[in-house]
């Protein structure tokens, strides 16, 4: 059988998904740690090659190669989870899943721009970013807000989901980049629930203890 | 600034063993509740280095700082020191406090601290309430209540009628007929706030329906105010990758 094998930087959000989704999936992996910061390996002719977009995680397993966290996760739940309890198999649930990956790697890019900035001293406008970072979370809270109305607990149906796992990082770490918890009250009940969820791991910048 | 009770939190949201950070007129504060049920409201910072406690675990009754461990208990008095296991703690160490109560389904706060006597908050309970959210809006709370004092009372169950709106320092009621709704607002700071929302009103009928109906209603008047105030955050679209 062939080898998953993750391109990862400690530090970087969008491997970490991967890491996250790995993790509570079971799986084994290698794990090859690229040092993006301040290396730059990541846009080294070696990593180039395997993924021209001169972006991590990059997945590979046999001969397929892989990049971008989300779509990452949508072959790792296909591949592995049976159950499709990370990635719905039914239509709606399927594409609600997918609208907020999409918000993930979209949406929540002004998050990942303005950590980069704040930690790696990245180009940026920080004021630009901190709102627009402000807007993703607030659309997040009004979500999680309305969904306990509902007595839900999670972004999409009745079972934590890819959707949970690729957007708790940017809130996670947003006192990285100076956007404390104290707006996001529905968030942080969920942030919560999600630290218990077996196979649940950190990353450095989320604490270990809450 | 005017030294009162004000709210800091909706008291539901606000899990046992858990904690958070907020501000009243820019000083930080931290809200957590015990494992007894018993909420408490200090000032946001460890007296050994001023790390904020809100970034620390709660166990059991004591609060942890997330730095070096320091364990306060619910007299706000530290009880243990990890690096001196064997030290009985002195007195003199302990985090500065305010007076807090739970009314209205709400934590207050009164914002003078290490008060001994704080004045009466001057409203008395009601029960039940159900509670809805905590919305954070980017516009000083006097901005906040001149929409509140123009705003109508959504729709619940048992409306009928003009809206009667009544007002203390930080709490405003929106009525008609039956229907009321409790606003309690927050100073952050001078140009943030947050409004405490909840319904006048059993659980059993509101929960659900009323609660998403107040919500949307929130979610409305925050538009209302920011785009009021020219808030930036509507304006510049988010930064596309």
């Amino acid at each position: 059988m062939s080898e998953i094998t993750l391109y990862d930087f400690e530090l970087d959000e969008n491997c970490y998904k991967v890491r996250l989704l790995l993790s509570v999936l079971g799986l084994s992996y290698r794990k090859v740690a690229v040092n993006m910061v301040p290396g730059r390996e990541h846009l080294a002719v070696a990593l180039m090659t395997l993924n021209p977009r001169g972006s991590l995680p990059i997945l590979t397993n046999g001969e397929f190669v892989l990049s971008e966290a989300e779509a990452i996760m949508t072959y790792l739940a296909r591949a592995y989870d049976d159950g499709n309890t990370w990635l719905p198999a039914e239509p709606k649930g399927h594409g609600t899943v997918a609208m907020w990956l999409q918000f993930a790697s979209r949406d929540l890019h002004a998050a990942y721009l303005a950590r980069r900035l704040a930690m790696f001293d990245e180009p940026g406008d920080e004021v630009a970013l901190g709102l627009a970072a402000r807007r993703a979370f607030r659309l997040m809270e009004d979500h999680m807000t309305a969904r306990e109305f509902d007595r839900a607990a999670w972004f999409v149906g009745d079972n934590p989901s890819l959707a949970d796992l690729a957007l708790f990082p940017a809130i996670a770490l947003s006192r990285d980049f100076g956007i404390e918890h104290e707006a996001y009250p529905a968030l942080r009940r969920w942030m919560r629930l999600l630290r218990a969820i077996p196979g649940f791991m950190t990353m450095p910048g989320i604490s270990d203890y809450y | 600034m005017e030294t009162g009770w004000y709210p800091v939190a909706l008291a539901e949201g606000l899990e046992r063993g858990t904690s958070t950070g907020t501000r009243l007129f820019g000083r930080e504060l931290v809200v957590w509740r015990d494992s007894a049920d018993t909420s408490h409201v200090w000032e946001d910072r460890c007296p050994h280095r001023g790390m904020r406690l809100s970034f620390g675990f709660v166990r059991d009754n004591h609060i942890a700082c997330l730095y070096h461990g320091w364990q306060y208990d619910t007299s706000a008095q530290c009880r243990y020191i990890p690096a001196h296991p064997d030290l009985a703690v002195p007195n003199t160490i302990r985090v500065a406090t305010y007076p807090s109560i739970e009314r209205l389904g709400i934590v207050w706060a009164y914002d003078d601290l290490d008060s001994d006597a704080p004045q009466d908050i001057g409203f008395a309970e009601r029960a039940p309430v159900t509670p809805v959210r905590s919305l954070y809006i980017d516009a000083s709370a006097a901005k906040v209540f001149d929409a509140l004092v123009l705003a109508e009372c959504p729709s619940l169950k048992d409306a009928g009628g003009a809206t009667q709106r009544s007002r203390t320092d930080a709490l405003a009621s929106l009525k008609s007929g039956g229907d009321e709704i409790l606003v309690a607002v927050q100073p952050l700071s001078d140009v943030e706030s947050a409004l405490h929302i909840v319904i006048a009103g059993s659980p059993d009928v509101h929960s659900g329906d009323s609660q998403k109906r107040v919500s949307a209603w929130g979610e409305a008047l925050r538009r209302e105010i920011e785009g009021a105030a020219g808030y930036a955050g509507e304006l510049r679209h988010g930064v596309a990758p």
